[in-house]
C-alpha cells in the first residue's frame, strides 16, 4: 500500500448506514441498512466496505462519523454532523450546486453551500410529510415496492391532489382514493407532488440558488425528482450515488484534517476503540 | 406528573436568586385577600405596570405562571384542559396554559388545583388586557377568561405605536399616538380606582415612574457590562435576570437587584471569568421567546465554545437619555411618550440603511455593539404575534447588513410536545460547525 492515506466515513442514517473510504479517489464505497437491530452494527458495515477495498482497519489514518446515529460509533474519530459533511461530500461530485436538497429516511434539509461550506440550512425534522416515511407508508398502502414509485408515477395522466399534509390524514386520503378507482399512477404522482410541495416550503427559506441538487433515499425516485424539479422550477441534479455523500463528505473532512495535522507539525487524536458494536443496547 | 428535570446551573450568583422573586410574585397574589389588596390579571410589558404598583394592586403575570408550568414541565395539564373546551394547541399556549389552570380552579370552586407550580396564583379581582401593537391574545385571553371567571371585570386598552412605514416620518404621528396611550392609561387609571374602591396618589405614582427610569437606565448599563470578552453573562441568564425588569418594575426591589447584579459582572469582567472557557462564538439571540422547558440547551451552547452576550428578547428597556422625552410633569403621559419612543427608537437609523427594518437595525446594532459572529432566532409556533416574520427578519438582516451564519430554531414556548432535544442538539451542532467555517473563511 506505500505511502497511501486511507480515510473513512461513516453515515447512520435512520434508516440506512453508508461507509466510504477514501485516498485520492473513493476506494469504496457500502450501504447497509440500520434497522433496530443494525444500529450497533456499523462496525460491521465498516468491515464489509475494509474488505471490499481489501484494507485492513488500522490502515485507515482517521474516520470520521456522521449522520443522526454518529454519536454511538465507537471507532470514529470526530464526529461532524450530516449537514456538513452533505455539502462536502456533494460540492466534491458536483461542485456547481449551491442548493441541496436532501430527502432522508425520516427528515428532510436543506442546505446552501458557497465553495463547498456551509452558509445556512433548515431541516424538518417534526413531520413525516416530506421524507422518505412518507413515501413508505404510502408504497405500503398501495402495495407497490418502494423502490417502484418513480417509475410507476411515470405512467400517471395527473397528479392527484393530496389535500392532507400529515403523513398518516395522507395515507387515509389516498386508501380512499384509491377505492374510489382513482389509478394507483396517479396517486404516486399527487404523492410525489405534495412532497415536493413540503419541501419547496421548507427549503426556500434558504434564498434557493441554482445549481439545485438532491441528495439522500428520496434521489432515488425519479418520479419525485421530477416533481422537485417542476416545483423549483429548475432542474434538479442528482449524484451518481445520492445515498453516499454524507458518508463521502465525512470520508473527505477526515482526510483534510489530516492533511491540515501534518502540515501543521502534529498528529490529529483518534479514538482509542477499536472496530466493536456500539453498547447501545447492553 | 412533571418530568423530572436537570436544574440549569447559572454563570452569576445573582441570577440564582430569580426564581425567589417569582416565588414572591407568586405567593403575593396569594397573600393579597389578607392584606385586603386587589389582585389584577396583568400583562407584562404595556406600560401599566407603574399604575399597578402604585395603587398596591397585586399584579398576577399569566405568562410568568405558564412560563413556570413549561419550565417545571408541568403545563400539558392545563393546556389539556382548554384544549378540552376548544381552545386550539395552535393559539398561546401561554394563554391556555392559563387558561386551563383557571378552568380547574372554577370548576373546583375555587380552590387551588392540586400541584400548581409553587404554590399557584391567586384569583383576581380584575383583569387588564392590553393589545399592544402585536399581540391578539392580550384582548383575547382576557375576554376568554371572562367565560369562566364570570364575577371578575375585565378592562381592555390598547398601546399604540407609529407603525413602521419607511416612507412616513412618525416623528410627525408622535404627538397622536401618546395622546392615545396617555388616554388609555387614565382610563385604566379610573378602572383601578373604581374596582379598589380607593384614588390614585398621583404623588406616589410620579416617583414609582421615577424609580422605573432609573431602573432602565441601570439595566442597560449593566447588560452593556456583557460587551466584555469573555462575556460575563449570556441570555441563559438573562432569561432569569428580566424577571425584576419585566414582573417587578416599579419596585425597589427590581432597582436593587441590578446594582448587585451589576457589581457581580464587574467582578467576573475583573478576574476575566467568562461564561464560556475558551469563548469560541459570540451570538446574539436575535429574536424570539425562548422554550421555557429548554433553557439547558444555552449551557448547550456554551458547552461548545458559544455565549450570548446579548438578546433582543426581555430586553424591554432603553437608556432614558437616548430616547429624548418631552418633559411633562404627567406621570401618565411619561410613560406613553416612553412606551411610544422606546418601540420606535430605531425607525430613524431603519430609514437610513435602505430595505431595512426597525427589528432588523436593532439586531445590527447588538451584532456591532457585542462582536457578535452570528444570530439565533427562535420561533415559537404558538405565538404567532411576536414570531411571525422571523424568516424575513433573519432574509433582511443578511441582505442589508452582511452574509453572517443564522441558525432558525423550532419549538414553542410552553408546550413540550413541539420539542426534541436530540434535534435540537443537532441543529445547534451543525450551526457551530457553520459558524467554525465562517471562521476559517475570515482567516484566509
Amino acid at each position: 500500500m506505500g505511502d497511501i492515506r486511507y480515510y473513512a466515513g461513516v453515515d447512520i442514517g435512520s434508516t440506512m448506514t453508508k461507509v466510504v473510504i477514501v485516498s485520492d479517489r473513493i476506494e469504496t464505497a457500502l450501504i447497509g441498512p440500520t434497522g433496530p437491530e443494525h444500529r450497533k452494527l456499523a462496525n460491521k458495515v465498516m468491515e464489509d466496505a475494509l474488505s471490499q477495498a481489501n484494507l485492513k482497519f488500522e490502515e485507515l489514518s482517521y474516520v470520521v462519523a456522521t449522520g443522526y446515529g454518529r454519536i454511538n460509533v465507537p471507532f470514529a474519530d470526530r464526529q461532524i454532523t450530516e449537514i456538513t459533511c452533505h455539502a462536502k461530500g456533494l460540492h466534491s461530485i458536483l461542485p456547481t450546486v449551491k442548493t441541496i436538497i436532501d430527502i432522508g429516511g425520516q427528515d428532510s434539509k436543506g442546505i446552501r453551500i458557497k465553495d463547498g461550506k456551509v452558509i445556512n440550512f433548515v431541516m424538518n425534522d417534526k413531520c413525516a410529510a416530506g421524507t422518505g416515511r412518507f413515501l413508505e407508508v404510502v408504497a405500503d398502502s398501495l402495495g407497490v415496492a418502494l423502490e417502484k414509485l418513480g417509475e410507476v408515477s411515470l405512467h400517471a395522466s395527473r397528479a392527484t391532489p393530496i389535500s392532507s399534509t400529515c403523513t398518516v390524514f395522507a395515507e387515509h386520503e389516498v386508501v380512499n382514493q384509491l377505492a374510489n378507482g382513482e389509478p394507483v399512477a396517479n396517486l404516486v404522482a399527487g404523492v410525489h407532488e405534495s412532497i415536493a410541495t413540503r419541501v419547496y416550503s421548507l427549503v426556500r427559506k434558504l434564498q434557493i440558488e441554482k445549481d439545485i441538487a438532491v441528495t439522500g433515499g428520496g434521489a432515488k425516485n425519479i418520479g419525485l425528482v421530477k416533481a422537485l424539479g417542476a416545483k423549483f422550477g429548475s432542474p434538479v441534479l442528482v449524484p451518481p450515488e445520492p445515498l453516499i455523500t454524507g458518508a463521502l463528505g465525512a470520508a473527505l473532512l477526515g482526510k483534510e484534517k489530516c492533511e491540515k495535522a501534518i502540515l501543521d507539525g502534529y498528529s490529529p487524536t483518534r479514538s482509542k476503540e477499536g472496530l466493536r458494536e456500539a453498547k447501545l443496547f447492553l | 406528573m412533571a418530568e423530572e428535570k436537570k436544574g440549569r446551573a447559572v454563570a452569576t450568583q445573582t441570577a440564582a436568586r430569580i426564581p425567589k422573586f417569582v416565588r414572591g410574585n407568586l405567593s403575593a397574589t396569594l397573600k393579597a385577600k389578607e392584606e385586603e389588596k386587589k389582585v389584577a390579571k396583568a400583562f407584562i410589558a404595556d406600560g401599566q405596570d407603574e399604575i399597578m404598583r402604585a395603587m398596591d394592586i397585586v399584579p398576577a403575570w399569566g405568562e410568568s405562571f405558564s412560563g413556570v408550568c413549561a419550565a417545571k414541565r408541568d403545563a400539558e395539564k392545563y393546556l389539556q384542559k382548554a384544549e378540552s373546551d376548544n381552545f386550539s394547541r395552535s393559539l398561546c399556549t401561554y394563554a391556555t396554559c392559563h387558561i386551563g389552570f383557571e378552568m380547574i380552579r372554577e370548576e373546583q370552586g375555587g380552590a387551588m388545583p392540586e400541584g400548581a407550580p409553587w404554590g399557584g396564583m391567586g384569583r383576581p379581582d380584575m383583569i387588564l388586557g392590553n393589545g399592544q401593537l402585536l399581540c391578539d391574545p392580550r384582548f383575547k385571553w382576557p375576554q376568554a377568561l371572562q367565560h369562566y371567571l364570570k364575577d371578575v371585570p375585565v378592562f381592555i386598552t390598547n398601546m399604540y405605536y407609529p407603525p413602521w412605514d419607511p416612507n412616513t416620518d412618525h416623528h410627525e404621528q408622535e404627538k397622536f399616538y401618546v395622546k392615545y396611550c396617555t388616554e388609555e392609561l387614565r382610563e385604566t387609571v379610573k378602572f383601578c380606582e373604581k374596582v379598589t374602591g380607593k384614588k390614585m396618589d398621583w404623588d406616589r405614582l410620579a416617583a414609582v415612574v421615577e424609580l422605573s427610569d432609573k431602573t432602565w437606565d441601570l439595566f442597560v448599563d449593566t447588560y452593556d457590562l456583557r460587551k466584555a470578552i469573555p462575556t460575563p453573562m449570556d441570555t441563559g441568564d438573562a432569561m432569569n435576570t428580566m424577571v425584576p425588569l419585566t414582573f417587578n418594575l416599579g419596585t425597589q426591589e427590581a432597582y436593587d437587584f441590578y446594582v448587585e447584579l451589576n457589581s457581580e459582572l464587574k467582578q467576573k469582567i475583573a478576574g476575566g471569568i467568562g461564561v464560556a472557557d475558551p469563548e469560541k462564538y459570540r451570538l446574539i439571540w436575535a429574536a424570539g421567546l425562548p422554550s421555557w422547558f429548554a433553557l439547558n440547551d444555552f449551557q448547550y451552547f456554551n458547552s461548545k465554545g458559544a455565549v450570548f452576550p446579548v438578546e433582543v428578547t426581555y430586553r424591554g428597556c432603553e437608556k432614558i437619555e437616548r430616547l429624548d422625552l418631552p418633559k411633562t410633569n404627567d406621570p401618565l403621559e411619561h410613560i406613553a411618550w416612553r412606551w411610544v419612543r422606546y418601540w420606535t427608537h430605531w425607525y430613524d437609523a431603519a430609514r437610513k440603511r435602505h430595505g431595512s427594518t426597525p427589528k432588523v437595525e436593532r439586531i445590527i446594532e447588538y451584532i456591532e455593539d457585542y462582536k457578535c459572529d452570528g444570530a439565533v432566532f427562535h420561533s415559537a409556533f404558538s405565538c404567532r404575534s411576536w414570531h411571525a416574520g422571523i424568516i424575513n427578519q433573519a432574509d433582511v438582516l443578511r441582505k442589508v447588513y452582511k452574509d453572517i451564519p443564522i441558525l432558525i430554531m423550532e419549538g414553542d414556548i410552553v408546550d413540550i410536545s413541539s420539542y426534541n432535544e436530540a434535534d435540537t442538539h443537532n441543529r445547534i451542532d451543525a450551526f457551530i460547525e457553520t459558524l467554525e467555517a465562517y471562521k476559517g473563511k475570515q482567516k484566509k
